[in-house]
C-alpha cells in the first residue's frame, strides 16, 4: 500500500448508530489505523432499506438518489457499511442507469430540491475497500495479534454480494474468508455464507425467523466455528439477539458469539476489546477472548 | 476510357420476392418510375426474379438487344448477386454490367410504412441505374488451387474429413495439438442413443488414419501461422512440439512409463486417474508413442549456481530409488556430502512449496542419499588428454575446477598452502556441522579419479606463477579470502582477542583449547554463530553474541541461529563495540559497547544502525571473538605475480570467462568475489573449467554461456488445493551431547527422507532423472529435442478444432470443487468407461457405490450468467448416464431438467426407454447443491434444492453423487485460431459459417471450411455429417483445380500518383510497394483483398478500386440524391 491516505465519503446509515454501534466503533478505528480516511456525508437520509421499496419503489430510489447526489458533490467513493444501505444505493444506481422512467421521475424529484445525480458515484463496501485499497499482504504485515485459535465462520448475508456481485461471488464469496485467514484465524468452510437470516421477518414472523437463524447457528457450530463474523447489521442482530430464544426453542446446547468482521480485524491489528465494542455483543465474546488470547482483558 | 458495350441500355427488374417485398413496396409503381429513368429501356417486375423464369426474362432482353446493362432490385447481394451476374453473362454481356438494389433487407423488411418503403425502393433503384451506366467490363482471374488439404483438429470430425479426402486420392495433412488423435470422443464410454461403445466405433477409424498412405499425421503439433502462398493457396507453418521421444522409433512398449518416478493427474482421465511424466494418453492412442511432459528447468535447479538437479533426486528419493538418486546428484556435483550439510541452499529460496507452507529441505535430502552410500565413487572421466592444469587453492572453487577439468580428460594438480586440503571447508567450518572425515572422503574420491593435491605449497613462496605457467597448460587460482577485517577499536591487540577465522582455524587444525569462561562474539553472520557454538564446545560457560542490528537483520541462517540459542548462546542486539577493556597483564576484562538504533536503509537494503550518544555500557568477559568478515587482500600477491587486482583487493577477471590479464591464468571464488558461499565458489570453479577447456581447444570462450549461474524460471505453478504439510525437521543429537564436536544433525531416516521428498510439487513435471532412457531399447528418448517448424502448402483448409466443456467452478452453486462427489459429465464419462480410472465402476470418493445420483442439466448452458445457448448434447448424454447408472448400480437416479430436448433420430425412443428403466425426471432449474443437512435423512448427503415446476413446490433431494451436465464452449484459444485463419466468430466464439442454412461448412474466407463442434455444439452424428460436407466442399475446390477471383482489387492511376506513400503503411495485407524508378506506388493484385483503405486514404485520388471507382460511387450518390 502506498503511504498516502485514501479518502472516502462515509454513509453510516441508521443501524450503525442504533443496534450496531459496535460496527461503527470498530470500523472507524480500523479504517483510521489502515490510513483510510472517512468524511461523513452531510445531511444524509434513510436508505429506505427493504421496507420502503416494498411499499413504493420509486420513493426508495428517490431516497437513495438524494444520498448519491449529495455524495457526488464530494467527488469521492461512497463507503456504506450496512448491507441494506449498500444494496439500496447500488440498486438505485442500477435503475437510474438502465430504467429511463425511473431516471426521469427521480431526476424531477431531485430537481425539486435543487439536486441532480449524473451517475458518478462508486458505492463501496468497507470489506472490499480493505481488500482492494489496502490488500491482504499489507494487512498480514500489520497484524500484531494473530487470531490464533479463532475458528471463524464468515457470514456475508444476502445483500452484500447479491444480486450485485460487485466484488465477490454471489453464492460462495471468499473475500471475508481470505481476510480472516490473513489475520491468522482458522477459516471454517461452510455453505451458508449468503443464506437468509430472515431479515426483518424475524421480528415480524418470529417462528420463521428463528428457524432460519437456527439453521445458520447449527451449521456454523457443526463445522467447528467458535465465532461468526458478519458484514451486516441485521444479520448480526438476528443471530446475536435472538440466540438465547433459539437455544431454548431448539434445545441447542451451545452458543456462538456473532461479531462484525471489523471487530476481529481491529483485534488482530492490536486494538483493545473495549475500543472495538465487544461488550455490546449479546452472546458474550469475552469467554472466547479470555480462553484464546489470555486471562486479562485485551488492551491496546 | 476502356472499351464499353456502346450506349447504355438499362433493364430494371423488380422482384416481389413473394410477399417479402411486394407486401410493403408498391412494385408496379416502382416499375413505372424506373421506366422513366435515363438510359432505361426496359423495366419489369416478377414474383421471383431468382427463379429460372425470372432469370430467363433478363437473358431474353439481353439476347434480343433490348438491354445491355442490368439492374435487379431484390434481396441482398450476399444472397443473389452471383446468380444475376451469371444470368447477365449467359445473356451475352460481361457479368459486371450488373448492379443490384437491395429492396428487401434494406427496405421492405425494415420499413413500416408502405409509402416510405416504395419511395425508398425508388431511390435505391435510381442509384443503381446511374451506377450501372458507368460500369465497365471486368475479367475474373483464374487461379490454380493446390491439391493438398490441411485438416486442423483430429477429433471425430477431423478424422472423418481427413479420411474422406484421403480416400478420394488427395493428400491430407492432419494436425492435432494433443499427443494422440481421437479428441473428446475417445474419452466417452457409450454413445447415445444406440449405446455403441465409443472406442469400438472410433478406434478403427483412428488406426485407418495412421495407416492411410494419403494422410500425413502431425500430432503434438499446432498451426503457427497461415499466410497466402499465392493468389489462392495457403502457406502454413506448423509447430511440431518436442515430444522428447522419437515418433519413428518408439514402439510404445511402455517400459519407460513403468520406471518414470513422476506421477501427475491424467488429463485424459479428467484428473480422476494419474499418469507418468512420460506417457501415452491411453493404450489405443494414435500414434502409439510416448511423450514427455517437460516444463523446463525446475526453479530449484535454476536457482542453484551449479544447477544441481534437485527435483530429479528428490523425486527418486520419494520413490525409494536411492541409488538412482545418487547418480543424479553426482551428475552435477562432486562434493554432495559437503553441500548436503553446509550449502546455503539458494534452491530452497525459489522452491515453489514455500508458497504453500515451507520449502523442501533440499540439502538434507541430498545428504541423506550420500550418507546412505558412504563409499560411493565419482564417475570416471570419459576422456583422457595429455594437458596438465595447475590449480592453486583446494577450497571448493579449486576442487570443483579440478573435477570438471578431470571429467574433460585433463590432469589437474592442486597446490594448497595449508597442511590440509579443503580451504575454508576445512579451516573455517566447525566439525559439528561438517565432520572432518566427510571432507577427507570427498577429497579422496577426487584423488581416486586422478586429481593430485600438494599441500604446504603456497603460491609465491614455495612455487612461482612462472613455474606453473611453464609446466602446465593453464592455471586456475582459487585461493580464497582469509584475511580478517579488524574492529579498528582500542584494545584489539590485547591477548585473548581473536578473529573468528583465526579462532576456528586453530580449533580445526589443532583441536579445541580453553578460550575463557565468558566469551563475547561480535558479528551476526554464519561465522559468528559457528564461532559462538565452537566456543561453547571449547568449554566456555557463557557465550554471548553482540550484534549492532536486530535479529531480523542477521545474515546468519535462521536455523543456525536457533540451534545456537538452543545450545545456550545468548544474544545482545543493537549494541556496537567501542573499546575492548583490559590490559596486557589481565588480558581482556570486558567490552564497552554503544547502544544503537535502526535508521534509514543503507546500501545493503538493511536499516543502518546509528549510535545513541551517551549510551555506553560494559559487558564483562575474558575472551572476545570478532567475526566481522574477511577480505582476500591479495594486492601484494597480485603485484608479485603480475596479476591485476581491483581496489577491493581482489583479482580482476573477465566476468564471463574468469580470465586474468595473464594469458592462460584464470581466477575465481572468494579471491575474486570476496567472501561468498560454497556453492558460488564451486560455480566459479566450474566456470573456469569450461573456459580453460575452450581456451585449450581454441574455441570461442564467450558463446552460449548466458544460462550459467543462477536464474529464475518464468513459468508459474498452480499450487491451489495443495494441503499444508510443513518441512520435516531433521533429527539432531540431544542437547546434552552438544558440548562435543559430534555432528549435530544426524540426518533423515529413510522414512523421513521419503516423506520429505514426497512434499515436492514436481514443478517441471519431468524431473530429468533419465531413468526412461536407460530402459528404452530402441533408444527413442532424446532430451535434447527442440520444437521444429514445418512448412506446407495447401489449397484448402478444414478446421475441426472442437470445443471445451464449461468449467463449473464458475458456477459455485453447483458445489463443484468444494464437495467430493460432484462430478462433471466428462469426469463421469471417464469413471464409467471400462478403461477408465475405476475400471468402469461407479464409485464415490470413499470407494463405496452410491445409493442415489442427481444429474443436473444445463450447467453453464441456457443461463444468461454463463452461456445463453443450448449445448444440444447434454439432455441426451444425461439420459445415457441415467441408463448407465441403472445398468451398473442399484442407485436411484434423478435428472433435473429445464426442457428435455430429444430431437434426433431414435432420441425420443431412447428417452422413453430410460424412463421405463426407472430414472426419475424432475423439471426445474436447481437452486443449489449443498451439504447442509436439515434432517437426519440428509446427513452426509449432498442435497439438491430445486423448484419442481410441475408440482409447484420447492424440494430438497438428498443424493450421494451429483453429475453436472456441463455445456459446450468454444475452445479457449478460438479467438486466436480465428485470427490465424482469417475467419469470423459468432459472439459466443463459435466459428461462423458462410450461411446458416445454405453454406453451413463454408466460411467467408474462400478455401477455409469448418466442421464439427468448432462451429457450434452438436452431437457425433451431426459432427460426422458436417465433416463429410466439409470434405466434399474441399474436394470440389481442389478437384476443379482453379478458382475465379472477384475483380474488386485496387489499382493506381500512374499519372495521378505523386508518390507520397501514404497508402503503403495503411494496407493491412502489405500489398502496396513503392517503385523508385517511377516514383509511384504499385499494388500487388495477388495480395490485394479489396478493402479500399488505400482508395480512401489517397490524397490525389490516384488509388482506385474496380467495382468501386469514384465515378461509380458518385453516380450512385447522385442517383439517390436526385430522387430525394
Amino acid at each position: 500500500m502506498n503511504s498516502t491516505v485514501k479518502e472516502y465519503t462515509y454513509y453510516p446509515g441508521c443501524s450503525v448508530r442504533t443496534t450496531a454501534k459496535h460496527y461503527e466503533e470498530s470500523l472507524l478505528r480500523v479504517f483510521d489505523a489502515l490510513g483510510l480516511k472517512l468524511y461523513e456525508l452531510e445531511d444524509w437520509n434513510c436508505c429506505g432499506a427493504t421496507l420502503c421499496s416494498s411499499v413504493s419503489r420509486l420513493t426508495s430510489y428517490a431516497l437513495s438518489a438524494r444520498n448519491l447526489s449529495r455524495a457526488e458533490r464530494q467527488g469521492r467513493d461512497l463507503v456504506a457499511p450496512c448491507s441494506a444501505c449498500y444494496l439500496a444505493l447500488n440498486k438505485t444506481k442500477d435503475y437510474l442507469a438502465h430504467d429511463e422512467e425511473v431516471r426521469q421521475k427521480v431526476g424531477r424529484a431531485l430537481a425539486a430540491v435543487g439536486l441532480k445525480y449524473t451517475g458518478g458515484v462508486r458505492v463501496r463496501h468497507p470489506l472490499e475497500v480493505i481488500i482492494t485499497d489496502v490488500g491482504l499482504e499489507e494487512i498480514k504485515k500489520r497484524v500484531k495479534r494473530p487470531l490464533e485459535g479463532f475458528k471463524v465462520a464468515s457470514y456475508y448475508g444476502c445483500q452484500t454480494t447479491r444480486p450485485y456481485k460487485e466484488f465477490d461471488d454471489p453464492f460462495y464469496p471468499e473475500t471475508l474468508d481470505k481476510l480472516m485467514a490473513a489475520l491468522g484465524a482458522e477459516v471454517v468452510d461452510w455453505s451458508l455464507k449468503t443464506r437468509c437470516c430472515g431479515g426483518s421477518v424475524t421480528g415480524l414472523v418470529e417462528e420463521v425467523g428463528l428457524r432460519l437463524n437456527y439453521i445458520l447457528l447449527n451449521e456454523a457450530h457443526k463445522r467447528g466455528a467458535n465465532v461468526i463474523a458478519t458484514t451486516c447489521p441485521l444479520c448480526q442482530f438476528n443471530l446475536d439477539c435472538y440466540q438465547s430464544k433459539i437455544i431454548k426453542r431448539y434445545d441447542l446446547g451451545f452458543s456462538v458469539p456473532v461479531v462484525f468482521f471489523t471487530q476481529l480485524l481491529g483485534l488482530a491489528l492490536g486494538m483493545s476489546e473495549k475500543e472495538l465494542g465487544f461488550a455490546r455483543v449479546m452472546v458474550p465474546m469475552q469467554p472466547l477472548l479470555r480462553s484464546l488470547i489470555g486471562g486479562e482483558p485485551i488492551r491496546a | 476510357m476502356p472499351e464499353t458495350n456502346g450506349a447504355p441500355k438499362i433493364g430494371v427488374y423488380v422482384c416481389h420476392c413473394g410477399v417479402n417485398i411486394a407486401a410493403k413496396v408498391n412494385v408496379s409503381e416502382v416499375v413505372e418510375f424506373a421506366q422513366k429513368l435515363p438510359f432505361v429501356t426496359v423495366a419489369r417486375e416478377y414474383k421471383f426474379m431468382c427463379s429460372d423464369p425470372g432469370q430467363e426474362l433478363i437473358q431474353q432482353d439481353l439476347r434480343e438487344g433490348k438491354v445491355n446493362r442490368v439492374v435487379v432490385a431484390s434481396c441482398s447481394p450476399l444472397m443473389h448477386e452471383a446468380t444475376f451476374r451469371r444470368a447477365t453473362a449467359e445473356g451475352g454481356q460481361n457479368p459486371f454490367f450488373f448492379q443490384m438494389a437491395n429492396i428487401r433487407e434494406h427496405v421492405s423488411w425494415v420499413t413500416e410504412d408502405e409509402r416510405d418503403a416504395t419511395e425508398k425502393a425508388k431511390a435505391l433503384i435510381a442509384a443503381a441505374v446511374r451506377r450501372v451506366a458507368v460500369h465497365q467490363p471486368l475479367e475474373r482471374k483464374r487461379v490454380p488451387v493446390h491439391p493438398h488439404v490441411l485438416v486442423v483438429g483430429a477429433g471425430i470430425a477431423g478424422i472423418e474429413a481427413a479420411l474422406k479426402i484421403a480416400d478420394a486420392g488427395k493428400k491430407v495433412y492432419l494436425v492435432e495439438r494433443e499427443p494422440t488423435i481421437g479428441g473428446h470422443m475417445a474419452k466417452f464410454d457409450k454413445t447415445f442413443p444406440t449405446l455403441d461403445c465409443a472406442a469400438c466405433i472410433l478406434t478403427p477409424k483412428m488406426t485407418q488414419v495412421r495407416a492411410h498412405p494419403n494422410i500425413e499425421l502431425l500430432t503434438y503439433s499446432e498451426v503457427e501461422s497461415v499466410e497466402p502462398y499465392d493468389l489462392r493457396n495457403f502457406k502454413v507453418r506448423i509447430r511440431r512440439k518436442a515430444r522428447y521421444v522419437n515418433e519413428d522409433t518408439c514402439t510404445g512398449c511402455g517400459l519407460c512409463a513403468d520406471v518414470c518416478p513422476v506421477t501427475v493427474p491424467s488429463e485424459f482421465d479428467e484428473g480422476l486417474g494419474t499418469r507418468k511424466a512420460i506417457y501415452r494418453p491411453f493404450p489405443q492412442a494414435v500414434p502409439n508413442v510416448f511423450t514427455i511432459s517437460r516444463r523446463g528447468t525446475p526453479p530449484c535447479q535454476a536457482a542453484c549456481s551449479i544447477h544441481q538437479n534437485a527435483q530429479g533426486y528428490i523425486t527418486l528419493i520419494a520413490q525409494g530409488k536411492f541409488k538412482e538418486a545418487l547418480e543424479v546428484i553426482l551428475r552435477d556435483n562432486p562434493l554432495p556430502s559437503i553441500c548436503g550439510r553446509i550449502c546455503t541452499h539458494p534452491c530452497t529460496l525459489n522452491c515453489t512449496r514455500a508458497t504453500v507452507d515451507e520449502p523442501l529441505n533440499i540439502p538434507g535430502l541430498k545428504r541423506f542419499v550420500t550418507d546412505l552410500f558412504p563409499d560411493y565413487k565419482l564417475p570416471q572421466p570419459k576422456a583422457n588428454r595429455s594437458e596438465r592444469i595447475a590449480i592453486v587453492g583446494s577450497g571448493p572453487a579449486g576442487l570443483m575446477c579440478a573435477y570438471e577439468l578431470r571429467q574433460r580428460g585433463y590432469w589437474p594438480t592442486i597446490y594448497e598452502a595449508q597442511p590440509v586440503p579443503g580451504g575454508m571447508l576445512a579451516l573455517g567450518i566447525p566439525a559439528f556441522r561438517l565432520p572432518r572425515d566427510v571432507i577427507t572422503k570427498e577429497i579422496n574420491r577426487l584423488k581416486e579419479i586422478g586429481i593430485e593435491i600438494k599441500t604446504n605449497t603456497p603460491l609465491g613462496k614455495a612455487i612461482t606463477l612462472e613455474q606453473l605457467r611453464k609446466h602446465y597448460a593453464a592455471v586456475f587460482i582459487g585461493i580464497g579470502a582469509h584475511v580478517e577485517r579488524k574492529l579498528k577499536i582500542p584494545g584489539e591487540d590485547l591477548p585473548n582477542v581473536w578473529g573468528g577465522i583465526e579462532f576456528l582455524r586453530r580449533v580445526n587444525l589443532e583441536g579445541p583449547f580453553k578460550l575463557g569462561e565468558k566469551v563475547l562474539v561480535i558479528g551476526g553472520g554464519n561465522s559468528a554463530i559457528d564461532a559462538a557454538r565452537t566456543a561453547l564446545r571449547c568449554g566456555a560457560k557463557e557465550v554471548t553474541i553482540v550484534y549492532r542490528r536486530t535479529r531480523a537483520e542477521m545474515p546468519a541462517d535462521p536455523k543456525e541461529i536457533a540451534a545456537a540459542e538452543e545450545e545456550g548462546v545468548t544474544m545482545i542486539f543493537l549494541a556496537a563495540p567501542k573499546t575492548i577493556l583490559g590490559s596486557k597483564e589481565t588480558g581482556v576484562t570486558g567490552l564497552e559497547c554503544l547502544r544503537m538504533k535502526l535508521g534509514a536503509p543503507d546500501a545493503s537494503g538493511r536499516p543502518a544502525p546509528e549510535p545513541i550518544p551517551g549510551s555506553e555500557f560494559v559487558l564483562s568477559c575474558d575472551a572476545i571473538i570478532a567475526t566481522i568478515g574477511q577480505v582476500p587482500d591479495i594486492a601484494s600477491l597480485g603485484e608479485q605475480l603480475g596479476i591485476e587486482t581491483t581496489k577491493w583487493g581482489t583479482f580482476k577477471v573477465d566476468g564471463v570467462t574468469l580470465e586474468t590479464n595473464v594469458p592462460g591464468v584464470f581466477a575465481g571464488g572468494d579471491c575474486v568475489t570476496g567472501p561468498d558461499v560454497v556453492v558460488n565458489a564451486m560455480y566459479a570453479g566450474k566456470k573456469a573449467a569450461i573456459s580453460i577447456d575452450r581456451y585449450l581447444n581454441k574455441l570461442d570462450m564467450r558463446a552460449g554461456r548466458e544460462l550459467e549461474g543462477p536464474y529464475r524460471t518464468e513459468y508459474a505453478i498452480d499450487t491451489s488445493g495443495t494441503p499444508v504439510q510443513k518441512q520435516i525437521p531433521m533429527p539432531a543429537i540431544e542437547l546434552g551431547r552438544r558440548r562435543t564436536f559430534d555432528e549435530v544433525h544426524t540426518g533423515y531416516t529413510q522414512e523421513l527422507a521419503i516423506a520429505e521428498a514426497k512434499r515436492c510439487l514436481d514443478c517441471a513435471i519431468c524431473c530429468d532423472c533419465r531413468l526412461c532412457s536407460t530402459v528404452c531399447e530402441p533408444k527413442a528418448i532424446n532430451y535434447e529435442m527442440k520444437d521444429k517448424i514445418e512448412e506446407i502448402v495447401v489449397g484448402a483448409i478444414i478446421l475441426a478444432t472442437g470445443f471445451k466443456t464449461f468449467d463449473p467452478r464458475r458456477a459455485p452453486y453447483t458445489g463443484y470443487g468444494r464437495y467430493d462427489n460432484v462430478l462433471t459429465a466428462l469426469e463421469f464419462e471417464r469413471m464409467v468407461n471400462s478403461a477408465g480410472p475405476t475400471g468402469g465402476k461407479i464409485l464415490l470418493k470413499n470407494g463405496k457405490e452410491p445409493k442415489s445420483i442427481g444429474i443436473i442439466h444445463c450447467v453453464g448452458s441456457r443461463d444468461k450468467r454463463f452461456n445463453p445457448y443450448c449445448s444440444r448434447v447434454c439432455c441426451m448424454y444425461s439420459l445415457k448416464f441415467a441408463h448407465l447408472v441403472k445398468e451398473r448400480t442399484k442407485a436411484e437416479v434423478y435428472n433435473f431438467y429445464i426442457d428435455l430436448r430429444a430431437f434426433g433420430k431414435g432420441y425420443e425412443e431412447f428417452y422413453n426407454r430410460v424412463l421405463s428403466e426407472g430414472a426419475r425426471l424432475i423439471r426445474g432449474n436447481i437452486g443449489e447443491v449443498t451439504d447442509v443437512a436439515l434432517s437426519p435423512e440428509e446427513e452426509g448427503k449432498l442435497i439438491i434444492r430445486v423448484e419442481d415446476t410441475l408440482a409447484g413446490v420447492v424440494r430438497r433431494i438428498p443424493v450421494d453423487m451429483v453429475i453436472l451436465a456441463t455445456g459446450l464452449e468454444p475452445q479457449a484459444d478460438a479467438e486466436e485460431v480465428r485470427r490465424k485463419f482469417s475467419i469470423s466468430c459468432s459472439k459466443e466464439g463459435w466459428f461462423l459459417e458462410r450461411h446458416p442454412k445454405l453454406a453451413p461448412v463454408s466460411t467467408f474466407t474462400d478455401g477455409v471450411f469448418i466442421a464439427g463442434t468448432c462451429q457450434g455444439p452438436k452431437d457425433i452424428p451431426d459432427a460426422v455429417a458436417q465433416a463429410g460436407a466439409a470434405a466434399a466442399e474441399a474436394l470440389a475446390l481442389i478437384d476443379r483445380g482453379f478458382v475465379e477471383l472477384e475483380p474488386n482489387t485496387a489499382f493506381i492511376q500512374e499519372e495521378l500518383c505523386s508518390g507520397c506513400k501514404t497508402c503503403i503503411p495503411l494496407c493491412p495485407f502489405n500489398a502496396i510497394s513503392f517503385t523508385s524508378e517511377k516514383g509511384i506506388a504499385v499494388i500487388n493484385e495477388a495480395l490485394c483483398k479489396g478493402c479500399g483503405t488505400c482508395v480512401a486514404a489517397c490524397p490525389s485520388g490516384a488509388a482506385q478500386q474496380h467495382l468501386f471507382t469514384d465515378e461509380q460511387i458518385y453516380e450512385e450518390i447522385e442517383g439517390v440524391l436526385s430522387y430525394v
